[in-house]
């Protein structure tokens, strides 16, 4: 059985990576907008475990666990202070939170 | 398995330890004494005493801990006199913050929160400590992500106002995505040399013909995550939204200490990856592999020149100085852009000079929008009359933004230049020089609204405390002193130019 | 206490932030006072003590240099922040603290009552500090730091009671005269001092007067430095054609003209030029420059002093002319006969404008002398005091002015020509006639004040007292330095303490011709009988012959009004020198090349800065999103970049 390519993995991740930027950049809903910046983390996570196992060494992977804490730590933060401006203006929506311009 | 290494790495990373202990009592103190803590700031300013008595320690000490599997000659962390200096920089900086909260009105509201407050500044200051001598990509993205995290909370502190809250937001969704660009970037990295310790990645890039592009673009994902650390343009957009939404003392922590670490990480990461040697005259070789000068020169021009013109318009003093600090972001980098060890001279000792003009500024807007509950401009009408000392000292303040002789301002930008001309970049000399011009309009305008606008009946005068006056004090003491002496720091900072691997 | 040299320049420093900061606070005159005048009085003590210490040393190891620190250390260029103690900067030294401390005492009682008692404290302090960088400094940089830095307070003093009027102007007018006419003379020697640096390499006193002694420079370049130097001395020290903005000086208060104006300030140039002896040394021709300029100006400032009525006037004008003898000996090579009359002036000129003080303090702000008269009845000691000085300046026999003027004239005839020496003596003559007719107006006849209205009335201890020890001081000045002819082979005394510091320069110069003591003994008994017979002419003319002077007067109606108008100088000055560059000015670089072109670029420039700027600012749009937006966009950029690049 032949093992899966390198570049399949690095265009997957790719393709993820660009899938969240674009996410990230058009959707309007802060929590969506979270959602699309976890899947930027999880497509550089893929791109490690791939190297690692292309390279055989295991700094890649070791880094995909901190990398996969961060993220946690990284949603819990992000939600509660979406909760928080949740509870001063009853929207989660991007556009309009733009008191500050200019 | 012999674990012995790891102990004896611990002798390197003292000040680090420091700082966890202080957060895990912290979060213990706000446990124990739920009702009153009046004693959590003290604890917190021992904390970072003892900390700065550990980063003292190491000056002179060089050396690499928690050594890589690969090349047993090099660490994750590096400790070494460069890294000495800008940790001296986040401890001075965070005493003054706690000093500042103590008389912030913004956080003293908060009573019942405030374990929580000083625990995540000592998550900031680890956060940074690391940072600064980290010379691994995984800590750099960890002691990023930590000194990130805690920053979103601070800027979000007082979250039951909808602008601070909204500040969080926008912190969070900026930083969040940069620094998943920069993990992005450092996947590629690691996937194009087989390493994330900067040191074999420079050998692996010294030796090995790579991809350039694909270097390129690892290199310029990575650079979006510290760009946005140092706030430089195009990365800086968050810097004033988050500056004037956050409480005064945080906004006047992240645009000293934050900026520092985020410069600190710049400096290493290009001088460890791609500086191949530095020669007698202290010019740093550079590896042809990628660009770093056209780069540089680029985004420090844009960055203080978006600074500046976009601080022209602003009426809210916090904005304001929210868009100076970026435009400060901007000269810095004029200090690493002509690479050779003068320009280095100069960052430090622009920091140095930095460090105190800024928190000065910010801590007199907080003294006067403690009273008055606003930083607009014509809130400060005739303030020179009515309380002369505030307006006196922030005058200073800020003509030593401006860089005007007699104050401190003048030397850190006089040996900018200096490095810059001697490096042969007139062009960019001047280009920068006629922003110093442009910035000087928007500076003496508070100075204007002081000083040459009659009060009207709205302005009180502003009363001061002995601590409030000490604290202004000592900051205004070195602006003064180093205009006119200011050979100490330039000697500083000649003597802590060395960063490990050279 | 060499080594504390720095605490005379610490102190008066720290005394200027104290009353400059906390003075409103302190609001209690006679704390602000004590203050203002004990750091100037401790800095004296310590300037003493070096000075005590250094006559203790042997005479080649006199010169000490007091390292602070290392200001300046870029490219080749390294200033060090050093205070030169030698002889001559301790005698200037002395003369500042002594004199300058005694006139903080007295402005306690002067300026009693003033609404900004501690603005003119802070002032003064501040300006013995900067005079104290001046003398002591030990390079041309920390200098001429001093040099601004007195320039300054100078001007914050003269205009110090901006609101009131002063002749046909404003105080705050007369203000900036003086700073106007100082700068065309620093701008002399800030190119003098470009000169020497790219030279000698250096701007150290002791180095590049070392090397200007064996390096090979062309006369022609030290004549340029000299002249320019000498033209920085001119502004400060008063000098044709920059003197004209001293008397207005006058309109400061008269503890400010008595310290700075008189004593201290105005020597600068004096002090400046023979620091740099060496280098005029070099340069012969401007040394001749240097004397007739020196004794022009005593002669005509002498001659427009003659019919002066307001006190302080005729005080400024013979200030001018002394400034003028010191130049002239300083011409002539007499270094230390220019010093040593720098000293004895300090003594006597201030003990005039103390005096001239009192008396108008006591008049209610009087200031024609032609309305005083009789006042010696009111206010005897300052009469006594003041006419010790009048006699001293006119060079009565045994007084201090005597011995350094005389010496000054022996040597403007032995080095230089019979010719000065007798301008010299003639300007010796008409300065004791004018003195005595301000002496004779003020203090005899009768009064010709309304005595219903004004109450003279003498001044309290603590304006008397110091006019009392400038009045010893005037007397016993002297005797540190008799001439040779009384005193022997050797014998002058100052002339042997500063002899160091001018080796170089009389190395440097022709060796002085052969005289003999008998021409020096004619000469002054010439000039002593003269000048004796002018006082006794003032006092006869202006007591009980007063139709003498207005017959003069009439008779000479055209040479009267002339010299009453200072030789319409000021009126020269504004017609081809004011006028044409305000015209010039006004047509063509204001409203044409001003309005039209600069302002056009400039207005331009920032209105274009302001479109972009709110251009700019519409970036920040306030959404995050689009923040991230331009973010990707200039990541894309910088890749198409590279791509281009590759």
């Amino acid at each position: 059985m032949t093992s899966i390519p390198l570049e399949y993995y690095l265009i997957l991740s790719a393709f993820m990576f660009s899938v969240g930027v674009t996410g990230v950049l058009i959707r309007r809903n802060a929590i969506v907008v979270f959602m699309c910046i976890e899947l930027m983390l999880n497509s550089a996570n893929l791109t490690l475990v791939a190297f690692s196992s292309f390279l055989g060494n295991p700094i890649g992977q070791v880094f995909v666990f901190f990398v996969m804490t961060v993220a946690a730590a990284e949603a819990a933060v992000g939600l509660a202070i979406i909760i928080a401006i949740f509870r001063n203006k009853l929207s989660v929506n991007i556009d309009e939170i733009n008191i500050f311009k200019w | 398995m012999d674990l012995s290494f790891i102990t004896e790495s611990l002798y390197f990373v003292k000040p680090e330890i420091a700082a966890s202990a202080s957060i895990i009592l912290l979060v213990l103190l706000d446990l124990i004494f739920h009702k009153n803590k009046t004693i959590i700031p003290y604890v917190a300013l021992a904390g970072i005493i003892i900390t700065g008595i550990f980063v003292v320690d190491q000056f002179n000490i060089s050396g690499f801990a928690f050594l890589s599997t690969d090349n047993p000659k090099y660490g994750m962390i590096a400790v070494d006199n460069f890294g000495a200096f800008f940790k001296l920089i986040i401890i001075i900086s965070s005493i003054f913050v706690v000093a500042f909260s103590a008389y912030s009105d913004e956080i003293n509201k908060i009573t019942d929160r405030l374990g929580e407050y000083y625990a995540l500044i000592f998550g900031m200051i680890l956060g940074m400590l690391v940072l600064i001598s980290a010379s691994d990509l995984i800590l750099i993205y960890l002691s990023m992500e930590l000194l990130s995290l805690s920053s979103y909370v601070l800027a979000g502190f007082t979250k039951l106002r909808d602008r601070s809250s909204e500040a969080s937001l926008k912190y969070l969704l900026y930083g969040a995505t940069s620094t998943g660009m920069m993990l992005f970037g450092i996947s590629i990295l690691y996937g194009l040399t087989g390493s994330t310790n900067l040191y074999i990645i420079s050998a692996a890039l010294q030796t090995q013909s790579l991809n350039l592009l694909t270097l390129a673009f690892s290199i310029i994902l990575i650079f979006a995550g510290i760009g946005y650390k140092i706030s430089s343009a195009p990365f800086h957009f968050w810097t004033p939204d988050v500056y004037e939404g956050a409480p005064i003392s945080i906004t006047a922590y992240l645009s000293v200490a934050s900026k520092a670490a985020g410069f600190a990480l710049l400096i290493r990461f290009i001088k460890t990856t791609f500086v191949t040697f530095v020669d007698d005259n202290g010019n740093w070789q550079l590896l042809q592999v990628f660009d770093w000068e056209s780069l540089l020169i680029i985004i420090s021009l844009l960055t203080m020149t978006l600074g500046n013109f976009t601080a022209l318009w602003q009426r809210n003093l916090k904005r304001m100085l929210a868009y100076s600090s970026i435009a400060h972001a901007g000269y810095l980098m004029l200090g690493l852009l002509v690479f050779s060890n003068q320009g280095l001279i100069a960052i430090l000792i622009y920091f140095t000079i930095y460090l105190f003009m800024n928190l000065g500024a910010f801590f007199i807007v907080m003294v006067i929008a403690n009273k008055t509950g606003s930083e607009d401009i014509d809130d400060y009408d005739g303030l020179g009359f009515k309380s002369s000392f505030l307006g006196v000292s922030l005058a200073i303040f800020l003509v030593s933004l401006t860089g005007l002789p007699p104050t401190a301002g003048f030397i850190g930008k006089l040996y900018l230049f200096i490095a810059l001309v001697d490096a042969k970049m007139l062009t960019v000399a001047i280009i920068a020089l006629l922003n110093t011009v442009v910035s000087l309009y928007y500076y003496i305008r508070v100075l204007k609204h002081m000083f040459l606008t009659s009060p009207t009946e709205k302005t009180e005068k502003i009363p001061l405390n002995f601590g409030q006056i000490a604290v202004i004090i000592i900051m205004l003491i070195p602006i003064l002193l180093f205009g006119v002496y200011f050979s100490p720091v330039v000697d500083l900072a000649k003597s802590y130019i060395t960063i490990l691997g050279f | 206490m060499i080594d504390y040299i720095y605490l005379t320049v610490l102190l008066p420093l720290l005394g200027f932030l104290i009353n400059g900061l906390l003075g409103p606070k302190i609001k209690n005159e006679k704390l602000i006072g004590i203050i203002g005048s004990s750091t100037v009085g401790i800095s004296f003590l310590v300037v003493l003590f070096a000075l005590i210490q250094t006559v203790g040393l042997p005479a080649d190891q006199r010169t000490n240099v007091v390292e602070l620190f290392t200001w300046l250390n870029v490219a080749g260029l390294n200033i060090k922040f050093a205070y030169l103690v030698d002889p001559l900067s301790l005698t200037m030294a002395m003369v500042v603290t002594g004199v300058g401390f005694l006139i903080h005492v007295y402005s306690i009682g002067y300026m009693h009552g003033d609404k900004a008692f501690w603005k003119f404290f802070a002032y003064l302090n501040l300006f013995i500090f900067a005079m104290m960088n001046l003398i002591l400094g030990d390079n041309f940089v920390v200098l001429f730091l001093g040099w601004e830095g007195v320039g300054l307070c100078s001007y914050l003093l003269i205009g110090f009671w901006y609101e009131k009027n002063f002749e046909k102007g404003t105080v705050p007018q007369a203000a900036k005269k003086a700073f106007i006419v100082n700068r065309i003379g620093d701008f002399g020697f800030l190119l003098g001092m470009f000169l020497i640096y790219s030279t000698f390499d250096s701007l150290n006193f002791l180095d590049v007067f070392s090397k200007a002694e064996y390096f090979p420079v062309s006369e022609a370049t030290f004549g340029l430095i000299a002249i320019f130097l000498f033209i920085g001395a001119k502004g400060k020290s008063a000098q044709i054609p920059l003197f004209v903005w001293l008397p207005d000086a006058m309109a400061g208060p008269t503890p400010v003209s008595a310290l700075i104006h008189a004593a201290t300030m105005v020597t600068a140039g004096v002090y400046m030029v023979a620091r740099a002896s060496i280098i005029f040394a070099s340069a012969p021709a401007v040394m001749t420059v240097v004397a007739v300029i020196g004794m022009l100006t005593a002669f005509f400032a002498a001659t427009i002093g003659l019919v002066q009525n307001d006190i302080k006037k005729v005080l400024a004008y013979s200030t001018v002319s002394q400034l003028g003898y010191m130049f002239l000996a300083l011409g002539v090579g007499a270094f230390s006969a220019g010093i040593f009359h720098v000293m004895t002036h300090a003594f006597f000129k201030a003990l005039l404008f103390l005096g001239a003080g009192s008396i108008i303090h006591s008049m209610h702000e009087e200031q024609n002398i032609q309305k005083y008269g009789n006042l010696k009845k009111y206010m005897p000691k300052t009469f006594i005091t003041f006419v010790i000085a009048a006699f001293a300046i006119s060079g009565f026999p045994g007084l201090s002015g005597f011995f350094s003027k005389d010496e000054i004239l022996w040597y403007s005839y032995a080095n230089g020509n019979l010719f000065f020496w007798i301008v010299g003596a003639i300007t010796a003559v008409l300065t004791a006639f004018y003195m005595f007719r301000l002496v004779t107006l003020t203090f005899f006849g009768k009064e010709r004040f309304n005595k219903s209205e004004k109450h003279p009335h003498e001044s309290p201890a603590v304006m008397t007292i110091p006019l009392m020890i400038l009045a010893f001081l005037a007397v016993v000045g002297g005797y540190i330095g008799i001439p040779e002819i009384f005193s022997g082979e050797h014998g002058n005394v100052f002339h042997n303490w500063l002899m160091p510091v001018f080796a170089a320069a009389d190395r440097k110069m022709a060796v002085y011709g052969t005289h003999t003591h008998l021409e020096e003994i004619v000469l002054m008994v010439i000039s002593v009988a003269a000048a004796l017979g002018a006082i006794y002419a003032a006092y006869i003319i202006y007591t009980k012959r007063i139709e003498v002077a207005n017959k003069t007067a009439s008779k000479l109606k055209g040479l009267y009004t002339t010299l009453f108008n200072k030789y319409y100088v000021d009126e020269a000055y504004e017609f081809a020198v004011i006028k044409p560059i305000q015209k010039g000015s006004e047509k063509l670089l204001w409203k044409f090349f001003d309005v039209k072109i600069v302002d056009g670029i400039v207005n331009g420039a920032a209105s274009l800065v302001d479109v972009v700027s709110s251009v700019i600012r519409k970036m920040q749009t306030g959404v995050a999103q689009f923040y991230l937006i331009i973010m990707s966009l200039g990541i894309a950029l910088v890749l198409f970049w590279i791509i281009l690049s590759l």
